[in-house]
């Protein structure tokens, strides 16, 4: 196409409004899918991130962190106390004791800013208890909640004993930090923003590369069928006819049924369901093109087949497929979508736009409504978008449509 | 002058009409529906000789062009032989580059152009691809060429539907020349275009002619061009010849009835006033021809035994050819 075309083209391209909107729409979705990964607060596909904890959180949420728990042997000797973590679990929590009154010991968790859950000592000596607490009904374990201070004094009427070990457990409370869901969580803890955008990377990808395949292969099969004829032609025009009789959601349900799930085998489903669309529409407008006489011209300058029906048949088809690409990216991932929703299509550690909204389907009773309607709004507005743009596309092709 | 560039015998192209594997399995059971044959080009010979230019000239739908086709060798043909130079065309077609030597100026100026591709390659390719120049020398060559058709040097970036009908003609004419073909066949090379852009169009293929030397068919129904431009003419109806002549003699004492109807339908300039005559009828279907002498429905002259015997084509005069019955020879005009 001529620089006048190709301005010519734009302009009545940018004459319907909601055609410029959808491109803009598309063009977002796309990047969206090329930077999801810088553009994600946090990684979905890193499973040991999730904590279930923040699973089912809604909209605006913040993530929480877990109570930390340290557990200790100390052993006293002489008013001062050696301090043993039992388990080498990661936590900031730390342990002291000091002395405080006579047949008095404070033990006391660090950092300062604490807020204890519980502090519990265990296997006191006789004679020494613990300061407001409760204590086990048969074990002689002694707890207190939320300990003010986060220390809790050991007392006795006696003189504490000159050395003696105990076990102490600190559990602290839950933490709020400043990380924010913006769309909540699903049922396993995972940020639903993040999974948006890397399920509209893997929709788009999805989409692109098996219409794309399918687009290739059909053009290719449609043009042989154009340019052979007869038997040739009966044959992949019958096959045609038996791949569009078939429900495509049938089709790629029963592929992925023998092949099992991935994003490899849901591309060969859908390249599977649609290159017969693309043979179809290659093979009509290659006809036509065939019939024109600049074909005749070049058999008469003696070009090879190939040569004619692709560099000279083929890019009079093009705009046609192009079309109908992009309308297939479309219906590519929808179907995408509808095969994750029914459990075949992808992984559920690497959820397509499909699979989310599957998960969060059984939830949806329970007013958990955000895990299936955010993806289900994106996925919309993908598809009516790319569907607008294909619309537009195809009116522009048209003559007699257009104006 | 003398040495045959190309030869025809006996040349047919029938195509089968509706009918498919299916169908044909279906007549077995249905004995009157037999598939249709259309005879598009019916038992034609002629030949042209090195320089010379042959006119073809016929109503609409009576096989001109698939004749200009399979002259061309980019249609086989259903039977009869084919020669090029003595050659049969099988082992002639064979030898790309010797194939290039038959090419051909199509009817439609833009649909004869492929609208996705350059002038320059448009032009070029063929040239290029055949090794006929190197490809370093291509924008050269396709720039002589294009002065040559008189085009300018700055047409080789643009797309045909910049240019004008003539000037696409020039452009389809250029494509032609650049694989320095030996015969040029001219389908309604002119046909598409204004009367004046049509006398131009003429003018560069006469030019060409007298330059190179080229053998041409031209084939038209019109036939002031083809007066003007053809050595020797031949006239179809219905997928046959029946007459061939020097275009002189033709033009001066036409003797089938069909040549005599068309040439007294030609506009001519003269003072008085004068009614055309209308060849009576339409042109019968080519499925379903009349028997014996295609012509004799709209014939004034024809008898019951037109209806029944195939003329053949009989030689009236030295090179000139006809198929009537009626009429065996020029003096015999005078009687009817």
């Amino acid at each position: 196409m001529s620089r006048a075309g190709l301005k010519d083209f734009i302009g009545r391209f940018a004459e319907s409004r909601s055609a410029v909107v959808s491109l803009a729409v598309s063009i977002t979705f796309v990047a969206c899918a090329i930077f999801a990964p810088l553009l994600a607060p946090t990684d979905p596909y890193d499973l040991t991130q999730l904590q279930l904890s923040d699973a089912l959180k809604p909209t605006g949420s913040k993530r929480m962190l877990p109570g930390e728990e340290i557990r200790a042997n100390m052993w006293v000797e002489g008013g001062s106390a050696s301090v043993e973590p039992v388990s080498p679990a990661k936590t900031r929590l730390a342990f002291l004791t000091e002395p405080c009154a006579p047949n008095c010991l404070s033990v006391i968790v660090r950092p300062e800013d604490v807020r204890l859950a519980s502090l519990q000592i265990r296997n006191l000596p006789a004679g020494v208890t613990v300061e407001g607490a409760k204590k086990h009904p048969i074990q002689p374990w002694w707890t207190v909640d939320t300990p003010q201070g986060s220390k809790v004094r050991l007392i006795s009427s006696a003189p504490l004993p000159a050395s003696f070990t105990f076990l102490a457990i600190a559990k602290s409370m839950e933490q709020e930090t400043d990380f924010i869901f913006r769309l909540g969580t699903d049922g396993f803890g995972r940020d639903m923003l993040s999974a948006i955008l890397y399920g509209i990377r893997i929709s788009v990808f999805v989409g692109l590369v098996a219409a794309g395949v399918a687009m290739v292969f059909g053009t290719g099969l449609g043009l042989l069928s154009a340019w052979r004829g007869g038997v040739t032609d009966a044959i992949i025009m019958r096959a045609v006819d038996f791949m569009l009789g078939l429900p495509a959601l049938l089709v790629g349900l029963a592929i992925l049924a023998v092949l099992g799930n991935g994003v490899s085998k849901v591309v060969l489903a859908i390249v599977i369901v649609q290159w017969s669309y693309y043979a179809r529409t290659a093979r009509s407008f290659a006809l036509s093109e065939l019939g024109k006489e600049y074909v005749e011209a070049a058999q008469c300058l003696r070009l090879s087949p190939t040569r004619i029906m692709l560099r000279h048949v083929l890019p009079n088809c093009m705009p046609q497929i192009i079309v109908l690409f992009t309308l297939n990216i479309a219906a590519a991932i929808s179907l995408e979508s509808s095969l994750s929703f029914l459990g075949v299509g992808l992984p559920l550690t690497r959820p397509s736009l499909g699979m989310l909204i599957a998960s969060g389907y059984e939830f949806i009773f329970s007013h958990k409504y955000w895990i299936s309607i955010y993806p289900g709004v994106v996925l919309l507005v993908m598809i009516v978008a790319m569907n607008l743009l294909g619309d537009r596309l195809r009116d522009l092709n048209n003559p007699r449509l257009d104006r | 002058m003398n040495e045959m560039i190309f030869e025809a015998k006996g040349l047919s192209r029938s195509f089968t009409v509706g009918g498919s594997p299916i169908r044909e399995f279906a007549n077995h059971f249905l004995r009157d529906r037999q598939p249709t044959v259309l005879r598009a080009v019916d038992n034609v010979s002629l030949t042209l000789r090195e320089g010379e230019t042959l006119g073809v000239v016929g109503e609409s739908g009576c096989g001109k062009s698939t004749l200009a086709r399979m002259i061309a060798g980019i249609l086989p043909a259903s039977s009869g032989e084919r020669c090029f130079r003595g050659e049969a065309y099988d082992s002639f077609l064979a030898r790309k580059r010797d194939a290039l030597k038959i090419q051909m100026v199509f009817q439609d100026p833009l649909s004869s152009l492929n609208p996705r591709l350059r002038v320059g390659e448009i032009v070029g390719e063929a040239a290029v691809l055949h090794r006929l120049v190197p490809r370093s020398k291509a924008k050269d060559y396709v720039v002589d060429i294009l002065a040559r058709v008189g085009l300018p040097a700055d047409s080789i970036n643009r797309y045909p539907h910049q240019f004008s009908g003539g000037q696409r003609q020039r452009v389809g004419i250029a494509r032609a020349l650049a694989v320095k073909p030996h015969m040029l066949i001219c389908d309604e090379a002119v046909a598409a275009l204004d009367v004046s852009v049509q006398a131009q169009i003429i003018n560069l293929l006469m030019d060409i002619k007298r330059d190179s030397g080229l053998a041409m068919i031209f084939i038209s129904h019109d036939l002031g061009v083809i007066r003007h431009l053809c050595d020797r003419v031949a006239v179809m109806y219905l997928g046959r010849i029946v007459e061939l002549a020097e275009t002189k003699q033709l033009f001066a004492s036409p003797t089938h009835p069909y040549t005599r109807m068309l040439l007294d339908g030609m506009p001519k300039i003269s003072l008085q006033r004068r009614r055309f005559m209308p060849i009576q009828g339409e042109i019968p279907s080519p499925l379903h021809p009349p028997l014996g002498c295609h012509f004799h429905p709209r014939c004034q002259i024809a008898t019951e035994h037109c209806s029944r015997v195939r003329p053949e084509l009989r030689q009236i005069a030295p090179g000139h050819v006809h198929a009537c019955l009626n009429i065996e020879c020029r003096s015999a005009l005078g009687e009817m």
